[in-house]
C-alpha cells in the first residue's frame, strides 16, 4: 500500500511540476537594473577646522547626473555652523592639462530644514588614465571664505537609465542632456526626468587664479521642449513604439519632466528633438513611424538608449 | 408546483427546468444504479458517417455548431456561430480554461471520444446553468459505468488508419462495474502526419501526436451514496497549426475533480451531487519551424482552475428543477520572450496574460413544469458575480491609463420557453437575457497576435458587460415514416465585443501589421436557422437531410465574421443484416455576407461526397465493427469560411477502423 501511495504522488508530481519554469519577471527586472535610494558620504574634507562631508546617492560619483549634498560641520564640536555662499566646481584635469568642467551648479541651495546644501553634478567622463576630477568648493563663515579641494574618483554608470548625451546645437552652443528619473523604469508609464544645460561660453579671458568659475559656466535652459519617441531599436522589434507618451518640458525645480511608456522589457532608445524657446530645433530628427520588422530602428540623431 | 416556486421565489425570479435537460427518474432512486442523474437518452460518440471520430468531428455534426480550424488539430468550436468567449465549455460542469493566447487549445482539445458518453449542447440562455453564457453552452459528459451491471468488465477497443494524414489511432477503454465499486479507464494515442489538399499538395505544419487517459473510480457509500473520483490526462506534442504562424510544441492537462452523490427517495430533494475539481494546463508554441520567422519568441501559458459544483434536483408533482451553484477560480499566465540578433543579449519580455485571476460564483435554476400531457413550460436563470483581477496591471496601463487593477461584474441571466405538442406536431417559442463578463484576453490581453486579420490585439478592462437578448422558436411534424423540424433563433446583443483598429501604439509581434483594441460596438445581431427532415424510403433505406444558415451584422449593418452561408448536408443510409452503407454529401454556397473589416474575403461554394461502409460481425463473445469509407471522394480542393487564412482542407480521405466490443 505504501509503495502504491509513493508512486501515486511521485506521478502526480511529475505530472503537476510544469515543463517550462515561468519567468520570474519582478526579479529579472532586479537584476539588470540597480536601483540607488540613499545618499552616503563619498568625501569627508577637514579644511580650516570644518568637516566638508560630500554625499552623493550610493556614496559614489558616476558618469551622467549626480545629486550632491554638502553638509559643513565644526570638525571639534561636530555641530552644525552657520555657512553661506556655498559653491561647487567639478574640474576634470586632462593629461594634455586642459581643464574643463561640466554642467553644475555652482551656488549650492541651502536647505536647512535638512541641514546640507544641495547641488548637482553632470560628470561627461569618468576618472581614467585620459584625466582626474577634483572638486572645488568655497564657503563662507562669518564673512571669512574658506576653500577647499578635493580629488574624486568617477565612476562609469553602469545604469543605462541614467545616461546622458552632449552635442552642440544647431546655434553653435554646446549642450548636455543628462537622464534623472526613472533609475528603474518599469513596464508602463514612467515619469521621465532630465535636466538640459547649456555651456557658457567664456567672454573673458580666464583670470590668474584657479580656478575662475567664470571660465567653467553652465546653465539650466529654460522654457525649452525636449519632444519624445520612445522605440525599440532591436531589428527584432521592427521599430516598435508604444502610446500615451509626452513630451519634456520645464518644471518649477528647473528639470524637465515628461512621459515614457514602455510595453516591455529590454532596449529602448529614446528619440529626441529639442527645441527651444522659439521651438527651433537645436538638434534631433524624427525617426520613421512605419513597424519594419526585420530592420534595425532609425535612432534620431539626438537619442539616449536606455535597458532594463 | 407552488410550494416549489415559493421556496426558490427568494433566489430567482422564477423556476424551470429545461425540456431536453434532466430529469431524476422515480423509479431509478430506489437503487443507484445508474452514477448519472441525466435520464436522457445518450447518443453515442459517433457520427452519421463514421463511427471512429475525434470529437471535434462529432461536434461537427451538431446543427448549432460550426468551427474554426487551424489546421487538422483542436478545431475552435463556434456555437450558434459566435465565439468561444460567448459560450460556456465544460466537462461535466467543471470549468476548464485553455492556456494559448492564439486559441489552439479549446477545451474540446483535452478530451478524447472514448473517454466521453456524449456532447450536451444547449443554445442560447438555457445553457446558463454551468454558468454566464450568451452563445449557450457545451457540456462534455465523461463516460461513467453504473454500478451492478450483470456483466462486471465491459471494454472496447478501437483501431484505426486514415489514408491521407497516415493518422493511425489506438483507443481502448476499460470498466469494470461491481455492486460496491466501479472503476473506469480509457486511454488512446493519435498520431498523424501532414495532410494533403485536393490538389495533392501537402499542407505542411499539419501533424499532430496526442495521447489521452482517463481513469474513473467510485464508490458506493450507501444504496443511496456513493462517492466518485476522475481524472484526465492529455497530452499533445509536435502539432502544426498551418493557418498560424506557429506551431505547438506540447500542451497538457491535467482535470481532477471528486465528487459526492446523495439520492433521496421521497421528498423534495431528489439528487444531490456535489464536486471540488482541479485542472492545471500548460501549452507551449513553437515558431522556430518556419523559416519565415526570422525573429523567434517563446510563447508558454499557464492555466489552473480549481472550483465547485454543486447540484440539486428536486421534483414536486408536475414540476420538477435544478439548482446548482458553480464556484471556480482561475489564473491565466501567459508570456512573451523576444530575443535581440545577439541571442547572448538582454531579451525582451512582456505579458500577454500578465497573471489575471477571474472568480466567479454563480446560482443558476432550471425548472419544468408539465402543464398538460400536450404542453411543457420552462424557466429559469442565473445570477453570477465575476470578478477578475491582473497582478502586473502595468501591463494594461499602457493602453487604458489608470484603469482599476480589479473589476467586479454581475452577470444576470433569465429564459423561459414553452413547448406545445399537438398530435404529431411539436411547436416551441422562448425568450432570454443574459450577461456575459469580457474573456481573459477580450479583458486583460496585451499584444496577442491575430494572425487573420494580423493585428496584435489590446485587451480593455474597462469593456461592459455583453447584454444577449434572445428569441427562438421551432416547429417540428413527426411520423413514423418521416420527420421535419424548423429551428430559428435570433439574438440582439448589446456591447458586442470586436477589435478595432487603434490608432495609439505600434505593433510588436513581427508579421503584424497594427494594433487593434478591443471596443464594443453598440449592439449585433445574430440570426441562425436550420431545417432538419428525415424520410425512410424503404424500410431499410432512410435519407435525411439538414439546411443551415444564418446571418450576423454589426450596429452598422456591416457582416460579422465567421458566419455560415448557407449550408446543407444530405445522407442517404441503407442498413440490412450486418451491413451499412451510407452517403453522404454537403457543402456551403457561396460566402457572400464576408468582412473584409476583420480579414475575411469571399469563400467560394464547394459540394464534398462522402461514404462509408460497415460490417458487423462476431466471434466467439466479441461484437466487431468492421467499416471503411472515404471523405472527400472526388477529392475537391476548398476552403469553408471558418478556415483560418483560407488553408485548403483535406482531399480524399480514405478511413478504416475496427471496433471490438467485449
Ligand atoms: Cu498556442
Amino acid at each position: 500500500m505504501k509503495e502504491i501511495l509513493f508512486f501515486l504522488t511521485t506521478v502526480c508530481f511529475v505530472v503537476l511540476s510544469c515543463t517550462k519554469e515561468k519567468t520570474d519577471y519582478e526579479a529579472e527586472i532586479d537584476t539588470v537594473v540597480p536601483e540607488y535610494k540613499e545618499f552616503k558620504e563619498a568625501y569627508a574634507i577637514n579644511s580650516d577646522g570644518y568637516k566638508i562631508s560630500i554625499e552623493a546617492l550610493n556614496g559614489t560619483f558616476y558618469t551622467g547626473y549626480n545629486e550632491v549634498r554638502l553638509e559643513i560641520t565644526d570638525s571639534q564640536t561636530n555641530e552644525k555652523v552657520n555657512v553661506s555662499a556655498v559653491t561647487f566646481l567639478p574640474i576634470r584635469t586632462n593629461v594634455d592639462k586642459r581643464n574643463v568642467s561640466c554642467p553644475h551648479r555652482y551656488d549650492l541651495i541651502d536647505k536647512p530644514d535638512d541641514g546640507y546644501f544641495s547641488g548637482y553634478a553632470v560628470f561627461t567622463d569618468r576618472s581614467d588614465a585620459d584625466g582626474s576630477w577634483e572638486l572645488y568648493i568655497s564657503f563662507t563663515i562669518a564673512d571669512q571664505i574658506h576653500t577647499a579641494k578635493q580629488d574624486i574618483s568617477v565612476h562609469e554608470q553602469a545604469n543605462k537609465n541614467m545616461n546622458m548625451a552632449m552635442f552642440e546645437g544647431k546655434d553653435d552652443e554646446q549642450y548636455f542632456i543628462a537622464l534623472v528619473s526613472p533609475q528603474k523604469p518599469k513596464v508602463g508609464e514612467n515619469e521621465l526626468v532630465a535636466g538640459i544645460y547649456r555651456f557658457n561660453k567664456p567672454n573673458n579671458p580666464p583670470s590668474s587664479d584657479f580656478p575662475d568659475a567664470s571660465q567653467f559656466s553652465y546653465t539650466e535652459v529654460s522654457d525649452y521642449t525636449l519632444q519624445l519617441d520612445p522605440r525599440m531599436p532591436e531589428p527584432s522589434m521592427g521599430n516598435h513604439s508604444s502610446p500615451n507618451n509626452k513630451d519634456l518640458t520645464q518644471r518649477s525645480d528647473g528639470l524637465y519632466h515628461g512621459m515614457v511608456n514602455y510595453t516591455m522589457t529590454g532596449n529602448w532608445t529614446l528619440n529626441f528633438i529639442l527645441l527651444n524657446q522659439q521651438g527651433q530645433i537645436l538638434r534631433g530628427t524624427l525617426v520613421p513611424t512605419d513597424f519594419t520588422p526585420g530592420v534595425e530602428g532609425v535612432k534620431s540623431e539626438l537619442h539616449i538608449d536606455i535597458l532594463f | 408546483m407552488k410550494n416549489i416556486s415559493f421556496s426558490f421565489l427568494f433566489l430567482f425570479l422564477g423556476i424551470h427546468v429545461n425540456a431536453q435537460h434532466t430529469h431524476v427518474q422515480n423509479d431509478t432512486t430506489k437503487r443507484l444504479e445508474e452514477v448519472a442523474i441525466t435520464a436522457i437518452a445518450k447518443r453515442k460518440i459517433e457520427t452519421e458517417m463514421k463511427m471512429a471520430v475525434s470529437v471535434d468531428e462529432f461536434l461537427a455534426s451538431s446543427d448549432h455548431i460550426s468551427f474554426i480550424k487551424r489546421g487538422a488539430y483542436a478545431w475552435e468550436p463556434l456555437l450558434n456561430n459566435m465565439s468561444t468567449e460567448r459560450s460556456t465549455i465544460t466537462i461535466d460542469g467543471m470549468h476548464v480554461f485553455g492556456a494559448c493566447t492564439d486559441k489552439m487549445d479549446p477545451v474540446t482539445s483535452y478530451v478524447e471520444s472514448n473517454n466521453l458518453s456524449t456532447i450536451d449542447i444547449t443554445s442560447g440562455q438555457g445553457g446558463n446553468m454551468h454558468g454566464a453564457t450568451v452563445a449557450g453552452s457545451i457540456d462534455l459528459k465523461r463516460k461513467s459505468t453504473p454500478f451492478g451491471l450483470d456483466k462486471k468488465w465491459n471494454g472496447a477497443y478501437q483501431t484505426g488508419f486514415e489514408s491521407n494524414n497516415k493518422q493511425f489511432f489506438n483507443l481502448g477503454n476499460l470498466s469494470y462495474s461491481g455492486d460496491k465499486f466501479v472503476a473506469d479507464g480509457s486511454i488512446s494515442f493519435r498520431k498523424a502526419g501532414n495532410y494533403y489538399d485536393g490538389n495533392n499538395d501537402e499542407v505542411n505544419h499539419s501533424q499532430y501526436n496526442k495521447f489521452n487517459t482517463a481513469v474513473g473510480l467510485a464508490y458506493k457509500t450507501s444504496p443511496l451514496s456513493s462517492i466518485r473520483v476522475d481524472a484526465i490526462y492529455d497530452k499533445a506534442k509536435d502539432v502544426g497549426f498551418p493557418a498560424l504562424p506557429m506551431d505547438l510544441w506540447l500542451s497538457r492537462a491535467f482535470i481532477t475533480s471528486a465528487s459526492y452523490k446523495q439520492l433521496f427517495e421521497d421528498g423534495l430533494l431528489r439528487a444531490w451531487d456535489t464536486k471540488i475539481y482541479f485542472n492545471a494546463i500548460e501549452h507551449y508554441m513553437d515558431d522556430t519551424k518556419r523559416p519565415e520567422n526570422l525573429v523567434h519568441m517563446d510563447m508558454p501559458g499557464w492555466s489552473t482552475t480549481y472550483g465547485l459544483v454543486s447540484r440539486a434536483n428536486l421534483r414536486n408533482g408536475d414540476c420538477s428543477s435544478e439548482i446548482q451553484l458553480n464556484v471556480y477560480n482561475n489564473l491565466s499566465i501567459a508570456e512573451m520572450t523576444m530575443y535581440p540578433q545577439d541571442r547572448s543579449k538582454k531579451t525582451m519580455f512582456a505579458y500577454s496574460w500578465p497573471w489575471v485571476t477571474t472568480r466567479f460564483a454563480g446560482i443558476s435554476m432550471n425548472n419544468s413544469w408539465d402543464i398538460s400531457a400536450m404542453s411543457r413550460l420552462n424557466f429559469g436563470g442565473s445570477l453570477g458575480w465575476n470578478y477578475n483581477h491582473s497582478k502586473y496591471v502595468e501591463f494594461n496601463w499602457i493602453f487604458h491609463p489608470g484603469t482599476p487593477q480589479e473589476k467586479d461584474r454581475i452577470l444576470p441571466g433569465l429564459h423561459a420557453s414553452y413547448q406545445l405538442h399537438v398530435n404529431q406536431f411539436d411547436f416551441s417559442i422562448g425568450t432570454g437575457y443574459g450577461h456575459r463578463a469580457p474573456s481573459v484576453s477580450e479583458g486583460y490581453g496585451y499584444y496577442i497576435y491575430n494572425s487573420f486579420d494580423r493585428y496584435d490585439y489590446i485587451g480593455n478592462p474597462d469593456l461592459k458587460n455583453e447584454v444577449s437578448y434572445e428569441a427562438n422558436a421551432s416547429a417540428g411534424f413527426k411520423s413514423k415514416k418521416m420527420g421535419i423540424e424548423a429551428k430559428v433563433n435570433y439574438f440582439y446583443i448589446q456591447n458586442y465585443i470586436v477589435g478595432r483598429i487603434l490608432s495609439l501604439g505600434s505593433p510588436m509581434n513581427y508579421q503584424s501589421v497594427g494594433v487593434k483594441g478591443y471596443t464594443s460596438l453598440n449592439h449585433a445581431r445574430l440570426f441562425n436557422t436550420t431545417l432538419h427532415a428525415n424520410y425512410d424510403i424503404l424500410q431499410h433505406l432512410h435519407w435525411n437531410g439538414t439546411l443551415m444558415y444564418a446571418r450576423a451584422t454589426d450596429d452598422k449593418d456591416g457582416n460579422l465574421p465567421f458566419i455560415r452561408p448557407l449550408s446543407y448536408q444530405t445522407s442517404l443510409y441503407y442498413m440490412h443484416r450486418q451491413f451499412g452503407i451510407r452517403a453522404s454529401v454537403n457543402g456551403d454556397l457561396t460566402q457572400e455576407h464576408y468582412s473584409p473589416e476583420y480579414g475575411e474575403d469571399l469563400t467560394p461554394a464547394y459540394m464534398v461526397f462522402n461514404m462509408s461502409a460497415d460490417y458487423t460481425f462476431s466471434f466467439r463473445n466479441y461484437k466487431a465493427v468492421l467499416q471503411i469509407g472515404a471523405e472527400n471522394l472526388f477529392n475537391e480542393y476548398y476552403s469553408t469560411y471558418a478556415d483560418w487564412g483560407n488553408i485548403p482542407r483535406m482531399g480524399r480521405n480514405v478511413f478504416t477502423s475496427l471496433k471490438f466490443n467485449f
